[in-house]
């Protein structure tokens, strides 16, 4: 009996790679979701038991209002400005304590808004507002008086 | 004068390399990709400065609706009834790495007193820091 040589090409059939390969990116690109991994570092005091008395009189008081009104010392005022009303502070004594205080009903959005413009006085005055405390409900039923 | 015969060229673009070209681009993807612990759907608030999250932050969330879910870093988040349960939730956290960053995610319209309980359950378990989660402001939102 004859036997039939065997022709059959030795190689690895490659061709459909790319179409396996572009399918898997198409999946990867269709479910990555791009996370949001940047905020703003908000670092909490350690020394709960040795927790200085601010006077009020001796801090700036920023209450944030619903609607991002804001309050600052008593006198209404805009974002913008509030940097500029630190400064000649800020100049005076660069550890004046500011202290913002949200309302119960105010937006999130607002205090975070505050907190970002104090966070830039560096680059906008070129003073660093190193004493920032937000305190919380407790701490103000706590600590002030 | 002989004539040269006419050169027969392959008229086919060339695929070969088409496959490691889309394997590159397979572990690009499969490298820079992050598996999110949390889900939630937020409003984020807007910012100028952002700083980049340390990898296996805990996160909390917090919905417009005040809803709280929380998650260690590690696995996905699950919902919590309140914020005394974020209390005992972080106290644990902190217990086992007490330098471990927290992420708060929270809605930008939750009203403030949601967001105050949080905080001040991060503060009674001695958290470190909080990052609070944002997007970048641009220069139409500051408009």
């Amino acid at each position: 009996m004859k036997l039939k040589k065997d022709n059959a090409d030795p190689e690895i059939p490659t061709s459909s790679m790319a179409d396996i390969a572009f399918l898997l990116i198409i999946y990867f690109m269709v479910t990555t979701t791009f996370a949001a991994t940047r905020g703003l570092d908000f670092s909490l005091p350690q020394e709960d038991n040795e927790q200085p008395m601010v006077e009020k009189e001796e801090s700036v008081l920023i209450e944030i209002q619903p609607a991002g009104i804001l309050m600052v010392d008593q006198k209404r005022m805009d974002i913008d400005d509030i940097l500029e009303y630190l400064k000649p502070k800020l100049e005076r004594n660069p550890m004046k304590p500011v202290i913002i205080r949200p309302l119960e009903t105010t937006e999130y959005g607002h205090m975070v808004a505050v907190f970002d413009e104090i966070r830039q006085a560096k680059d906008k005055i070129g003073i660093e507002v190193k004493n920032v405390s937000i305190p919380t409900q407790r701490e103000i039923e706590m600590f002030w008086y | 004068m002989k004539i040269r015969p006419r050169s027969v060229q392959n008229q086919g673009i060339p695929t070969a390399s088409m496959a490691d070209i889309a394997f590159l681009l397979i572990i690009f993807f499969m490298v820079t990709i992050s598996f999110e612990v949390d889900k939630t759907q937020v409003a984020l608030p807007k910012t100028d400065l952002r700083f980049e999250i340390p990898k296996k932050a805990a996160y909390i969330s917090v919905t417009e609706t005040g809803q709280i879910r929380v998650s260690s870093g590690e696995e996905i988040s699950v919902p919590v009834p309140g914020p005394e349960e974020v209390l005992s939730f972080a106290a644990q956290v902190v217990a086992a790495d007490p330098s471990k960053p927290f992420v708060l995610k929270a809605d930008r319209d939750v009203p403030y007193r949601y967001v105050d309980r949080v905080i001040d359950a991060l503060k009674q378990a001695k958290a470190e820091v909080i990052y609070l989660l944002s997007e970048q402001e641009t220069v139409d939102d500051a408009a």
